[in-house]
This record gives C-alpha cells, structure tokens and sequence, in this order.
C-alpha cells in the first residue's frame, strides 16, 4: 500500500457532526436550564401556552442532551479518532463517505422530527426512549449506518491493532442497538385495529416486565451512551494532547472487559422496592458496587497518564477539562453504587438526589470531554488556531461553578426531602404533608437553576469561541499541526 | 491469547456482544410469565380512562408523580397500600417514573374526587397552596382523542388477550365485565356515558356543554383515569 | 438439593469461577509482558502517532508475530 502519496484524513462528516454537538448543544441546555427555573418559579410553565409546561419539555431536555448534545458529539469523534487509530482516510473509499453524509442526514431528521413530535407531546413515556415506532425506526437506519462505517473503516484499516478507543466505540454501537430494539418493542395500533393516530403505538411488554426491560434499557443507555464512547473519547483526546501515551494498556484491557460483564447488571437498581422479584434487585444493587472497579480502572488509568506532565494542567485549559472530567467520573461512579446501596435507595430514590447524580456525570464528565473533544478536533478540522485561550479558561471556571452549584443543592434537597418524607411524630404519624416537602425545596432549586444557567453560559462561550476560531482564527493551513498540545492563541 | 482479539475485529465484536448479553439473558427473560399475571380485582381500562392514560402521557405527568408504593411505613400511611406486581399487569407502558416532584398517584382514585381534580388542574395552588405544579387549561378545551384509545382497546385484546367482554372476579368474590364495543361508534357511545357522569360533578360550563354536544375533554377522560387508580 | 440450594451452589462457584479467570487473565497479561512475549504497552502509542503519512506500527498483512520496532 502507497503511504507516499499525499493522502489526508477526510473530516467532512466530523464537521457536519461539529456544527451539530453545538447547536444541539446549546438547544438541549437552554430548555435544560428552562425548566429547572420553572421547578422554583411555577410561573415560567406559561410561556408558551400547554408546549411551555414543565413535563412537555422534560423529555425535550433529555431527549436534546442525550441524542442531540451527545449522541454528535460521539459521531463527530468517531469520524475523527476512526480515521487516525485505523491509519486510513474516508476519502479512500466512496462508499464509505456516502455513508457517512447519509448516517449526517438521517441523523439530523430525527432529531429535528423528535423535537417536532415530543413538543406535539407525541411520546411513548418511557424514559430516554420516549419516541415513537416512526421515528424509531429512523433511529435503526441511522444506528445501522454508523455501525457500517465503523466496521467499513475497520474494513480496509491499515493498523493491525483497534486501538483501545475503538473497542469502546464499537461496544456502544452494538450494546446500544440490542438495548434499543429491545425497549422499543411496540405494536402500532393503528395496523391492527384499522383506527386512531397511525403513529400511536402500544409496549410489547406490560406492567413489571415492561418497567424491567425499560430500566435495563435506561441504565445501560446511560452506560452505552454516557460512558462507553465517552471513555472511547478520553482513551485518545487525553493522550494526544498532552503527549503522553496511556499508562497503562493492560489495566485498559482489563477495565473494558470488567466494564462489559458487568455494566448490564446494574441496571436493577432503579427498581429497588418496587414489584420486580427481590434476587433481581440485590443482583443489581451488588453488580452495581462491583462497577466501581472497572469503572476506575479507566479514571485512574487517565489520571495516572498524566504522570510527571501535571504541570500541563496549569497551562492548557483542554488537560484541565479532561482532567476534571475523569474526576468527575469518579465521583459519579462511585455515589451511584452509593445510591444502589438498598437502604440508601430507599431514601435517595424518587428524590433529587437522583437528578443530582446524573448531573455529576452528565455535566462534570460528559460535557466536559465533549467540549474538551470539540476543541482539539477545530483546529485540526479546519487548519485554524483556536480563538482564545482566556475563553477558555472562563468557561473552565463557570462550568466547574456552576456544576459544583448543581450537585450540592441537589445533595441537599434530596436527602432533605428523603428525610421530611418519612419523618414520623412521636404518636408515629407522618410529620409532614407532601407539600411542605416541597415548600422547603424552593432555594435549592433557585441554586440549582444559577448552577445550570452558569454551565450554559459556558456552552455559549465555547460555541463562540469555535464559531470565531473557524470565522477569524490565525491560519495554520500552511504548517502540519502535528504538535500534541492544541494550538491556541494566548489572548 | 487475548492478544489476538484485538487484531480481530468481528470476533472482537462477538466477544464484546456475548459479554454484554449475558445478564440480559440472566435478569430480563425468567419470570416473564409469572408477573404478568393479574391479581385478583384487576381490571382493563375502559376506553374512557385509557383516553385518560393518553392524556396522562401526553402531558408527561409521569416525569413528576410516579405509581409505584414502596413497601415502607411511611408510604403506605401516605399513599395506601404497597404496590403488587399484578395490579400492573394491564399497563402498557408502565407509568412507575423515577421521579417524586410531586405525589405518587398509584392510588389516587381512593382519596381524590372529580371535583378537586377538576379545581387542581386549572389551578394548582387554589387546592395546595404553594403548589409547584403547572395549571393544564388546555385540557378543559382540547379534545380527546377517542379513537386512538379505541384502537388500543382492540389492538391488546387481539395481540396480548387483553380480556374484555369477559367476566373478572373481584376482590369480594363478585365478578364486572369491560365492555369492548364491536364498532368505535358504538365505543364512542359508551364512552360519552361514562363521561357524562363524570361531567355532572363538574362546574365547568364549557366541559358541560362540550359533553352535551357529544364532544369529551381532555380533562374529562384524565379525571375518569385518575378515578381508576386505586 | 431443592432449586435454591442448587442456585446459591451455582452462584458461588460461578462467581469462584470469575474470579479465578480475571486473576488468571491479569497474570497472564503481566507475565507476557514481563518475559517479553508480547509488549503491550507499545500500542499505547497508536493514539499518539496518528497521521496517515506514519508507518503504521503493525501492518496489516504481516504476519502477528512482527517484532518490536
């Protein structure tokens, strides 16, 4: 094979996945930030007449983080780190681009049709999975069409060796379209009874089993989205930038297998006390505290990578996000086994402490390795050196507020409510009416709701600075940026 | 030896796909069978309350009641009697949600009436001051959407024997029927019954006069809903 | 034996088990490290040397056993 000839990686799809994470982005986070103001002022519910109430736009916030912020933040790495760990450029296959742009197409419908749908309050209720079968179906196509590019990249690889990145991102797509097909299992009824709305479908499970396929479904999104392509993303951002190979790549064999027996477990512990058979729920609160090993496995091993090169987490803002990041991880894996614990469910379960939890994951580790991510690839996307580090370095600092806001109050305010729910007076009848449970609530959310408003605030001064590192950025086309730390302007 | 998998990428992938599916096939599959099962004094929706229960979805009021009493103490002095599997054995989907912004409402029916329902959702706080809770208006004008709960009736009674038109002991030994009309203008009929007698404890003019006219507000067929949760 | 007696016998060795095939597995890997049949820690460095103009560190049509750059 010809390595001579002036080949280049292709990154137009990563692009078009670029514009998307941050439009998504900013979408997703601002109904986000929306609705935790309305949980402490009710009045905000009636902006816009029945679309503007608190449960339409729920799963909107959901919906728009997890497969619009998220879910293109995966794709466009995908298109990136693909291409560099397999040593092979899209332009060398047609087949392969064409895929790509549609997987882009497809991808954008349905999430503009979902948005469209669950505004509409078209929607199945069951949690992240709340589209429906229509635009279900549109999910597969696009599933599939990404699921074609990775093995077609892998296909004609000139790396002989998947670097660890790629077994994360490929146990996402495959772990994701079992659970997927699986949850979604419905029946449209208008096929079958000639009648009614032709999108309205009916859950092939019921009751019990419907709750236990949706929470094996729901925790395992979470696994399979949140944190399977995300630790796909770190195992290469991470010591790229910083120039430090991984430290260890046996611990990263070790933590991926451990992670993929064991992950699927877990999911039974949202269903503590609840009507599932007792042996599930222990199983899930048991594998969930085992989690806490594979799981580090992958934080410890970036922390450590780091090794003897801290003092970069003093000069490059992007080491400070994922650094923070997998600190993040941390943290959020290890209050989750907390929260499985049974007769710590029994008080966190139902409360905000559960919001908080996802929170920790979702803003601390999530975000942060997404935008982390989106500022490595820009400049090597399109030959430009990043806007502003001073930007950078705000951003770093309100978000990481802001999420220290979020998670506080919402420690505070679950077990609070935890607490008021099952007080009892001396005589052993209940201390308090639901609503004072409520009432007490009031300033942590008020917190809660500044805490996000500072991490969109953030995600408004990324998307402008990406936005202003394309528009007016200093020009690199001429050089090989192939330095590890990203190039960015000191201003 | 493990070596090899990592050069491999199609055993690679039914490695990682066999690893993964193994507690799925542990935790989902057994047990299917058994939970299904009704408990005694569990019956089908009528297509008036699953009219309702499409209210209920549409407007998301899962995201903050659930329907799930845990056997603790102090949900069971707040809410009645813990949850059993059984009872949910004709929900599709299931309405548990994870979250307690508000009450838990498996129950509800028992200490709830047409009423209090109605005065809550056009305005929450006129029956619990300090209320966080969204006023739903739109529901005493929206029509609902009879139809399609028609068309569920017959699509579970087909696929999944959902037993309609079949007698179901209740808890004192007696025994009720659901009716499944034949044909939707006949369920439509029945289901205007059902809502007119929810409409006489109401004081809306406009739901009143919307039933005359034969026309079900939204808020009729959630209140016949939310009267069925016992 | 009644079926839970079976199922916590099954259990337990199932979970000896496991536990016997992860040490194994992490003996395994350090010793062919240590004794230098295999170096893992070298695709380490698939992450860091990246560009398609690079000689890839394992082609694809040699042979698995490609000694050490």
């Amino acid at each position: 094979m010809g390595n001579q000839n002036p080949l280049a990686y292709d990154y137009t799809v990563a692009k078009l996945f670029l514009f998307t994470t941050v439009l998504f982005g900013i979408i997703g986070m601002t109904v986000g930030v929306l609705i935790a103001f309305q949980m402490a002022f009710p009045e905000l519910n009636y902006l816009f007449g029945e679309y503007a109430t608190f449960s339409r736009l729920r799963p909107i916030h959901t919906n728009g983080v997890a497969f619009g912020f998220t879910v293109s933040g995966i794709f466009a790495s995908w298109y990136y780190v693909g291409q560099r760990v397999l040593k092979v450029s899209m332009a060398e296959s047609k087949f392969l681009m064409t895929v790509g742009k549609l997987h882009f197409a497809v991808y954008v419908l349905t999430i503009l049709l979902a948005v469209v749908t669950l505004f509409m309050g078209i929607t199945t209720s069951k949690e992240y999975s709340e589209l429906e079968w229509p635009l279900d179906l549109l999910v597969v196509v696009f599933w599939v069409l990404w699921g074609v590019s990775i093995f077609g990249l892998i296909g004609i690889r000139r790396e002989r060796t998947l670097y660890i990145s790629i077994w994360y991102y490929i146990a996402a797509f495959l772990a994701v379209a079992m659970l997927f097909l699986f949850n979604n299992m419905a029946v449209p009824t208008a096929i079958v009874s000639g009648h009614g709305d032709w999108f309205h479908s009916v859950s092939w499970y019921a009751g019990t089993n419907d709750a236990l396929v949706q929470w094996w479904f729901g925790h395992n999104a979470v696994a399979f989205v949140f944190t399977t392509p995300i630790v796909a993303m770190i195992y290469y951002f991470l010591p790229k930038e910083s120039g430090q190979a991984v430290y260890s790549y046996k611990l990263s064999l070790l933590s991926f297998w451990g992670l993929m027996f064991v992950y699927l477990w877990a999911g039974g512990h949202h269903l503590i006390y609840s009507t599932v058979p007792d042996w599930m729920q222990t199983m899930g609160s048991v594998f969930s505290v085992v989690l806490i090993l594979p799981s580090w496995g992958s934080a410890i091993n970036m922390l450590l990578t780091m090794k003897g090169e801290w003092q970069q987490l003093q000069t490059n803002p992007l080491i400070k996000f994922m650094v923070l990041g997998s600190t993040f991880y941390m943290l959020s894996t290890l209050e989750g086994p907390i929260q499985a614990i049974k007769s710590v469910n029994a008080l966190a379960h139902f409360t905000d402490w559960i919001p908080g939890h996802v929170h920790d994951g979702t803003l601390g580790w999530v975000g942060f390795m997404v935008i982390a991510a989106m500022y490595h690839m820009t400049p090597r996307l399109f030959k430009k050196e990043l806007y502003s580090k001073s930007l950078m370095e705000t951003q770093f600092w309100l978000q990481t507020t802001g999420i220290v806001l979020y998670f506080s109050s919402m420690w505070i305010a679950g077990i609070t409510q935890g607490m008021m729910w099952r007080a009892t007076d001396e005589f052993g009848n209940l201390s308090y009416s639901f609503i004072d449970t409520v009432v007490v609530l009031h300033p942590y959310y008020t917190i809660r709701a500044i805490g996000g408003l500072l991490y969109l605030v953030g995600i408004f001064i990324w998307a402008y600075n990406l936005y202003k590192t394309i528009k007016v950025g200093r020009d690199l086309s001429d050089k090989e940026i192939n330095v590890n730390a990203s190039p960015m302007s000191a201003n | 030896m493990f070596h090899w998998l990592e050069q491999r990428p199609f055993f690679f992938a039914v490695g990682v796909f066999l690893t993964v599916s193994f507690a799925g096939l542990i935790e989902i599959l057994p047990n299917f069978a058994e939970q299904a099962r009704p408990t005694v004094g569990t019956k089908p929706y009528s297509g008036l309350e699953l009219a309702g229960r499409h209210v209920y979805i549409e407007d998301s009021c899962n995201a903050c009641h659930s329907q799930l009493i845990r056997p603790f103490k102090n949900e069971t002095d707040r809410y009645g009697m813990y949850s059993l599997s059984g009872e949910y054995a004709y929900d599709r989907p299931f309405l548990w949600g994870s979250k307690r912004t508000g009450p838990d409402l498996m129950r509800v029916g028992n200490y709830r009436t047409t009423d209090w329902h109605e005065n809550h959702m056009f305005e929450p706080t006129s029956v619990v001051p300090g209320s966080i809770m969204p006023a739903y208006k739109h529901m005493f004008s929206k029509v609902a959407d009879l139809e399609t709960a028609y068309a569920e009736m017959v699509t579970v009674n087909k696929v999944f024997n959902v037993p309609y038109n079949q007698p179901i002991t209740m808890k004192d030994g007696s025994t009720e029927t659901v009716k499944l009309a034949e044909t939707f203008d006949e369920a439509r009929a029945d289901m205007l019954a059902e809502a007119k007698l929810i409409a006489a404890d109401m004081k809306n003019q406009d739901v009143k006069d919307a039933v005359e006219r034969g026309e079900i507000p939204q808020i009729v067929a959630l209140i016949a809903y939310l009267n069925s949760l016992k | 034996m009644d079926l839970g007696q079976i199922q916590a016998y099954a259990y337990f060795f199932f979970t000896a088990f496991l536990v016997i095939v992860l040490y194994a597995y992490i003996f395994h890997l350090y010793r062919a490290q240590k004794k230098g049949t295999r170096d893992y820690e070298k695709y380490g460095n698939l992450a860091l040397d990246d560009e398609v103009s690079t000689k890839p560190l394992e082609k694809i049509e040699e042979s698995e056993e490609t000694p050490k750059k």
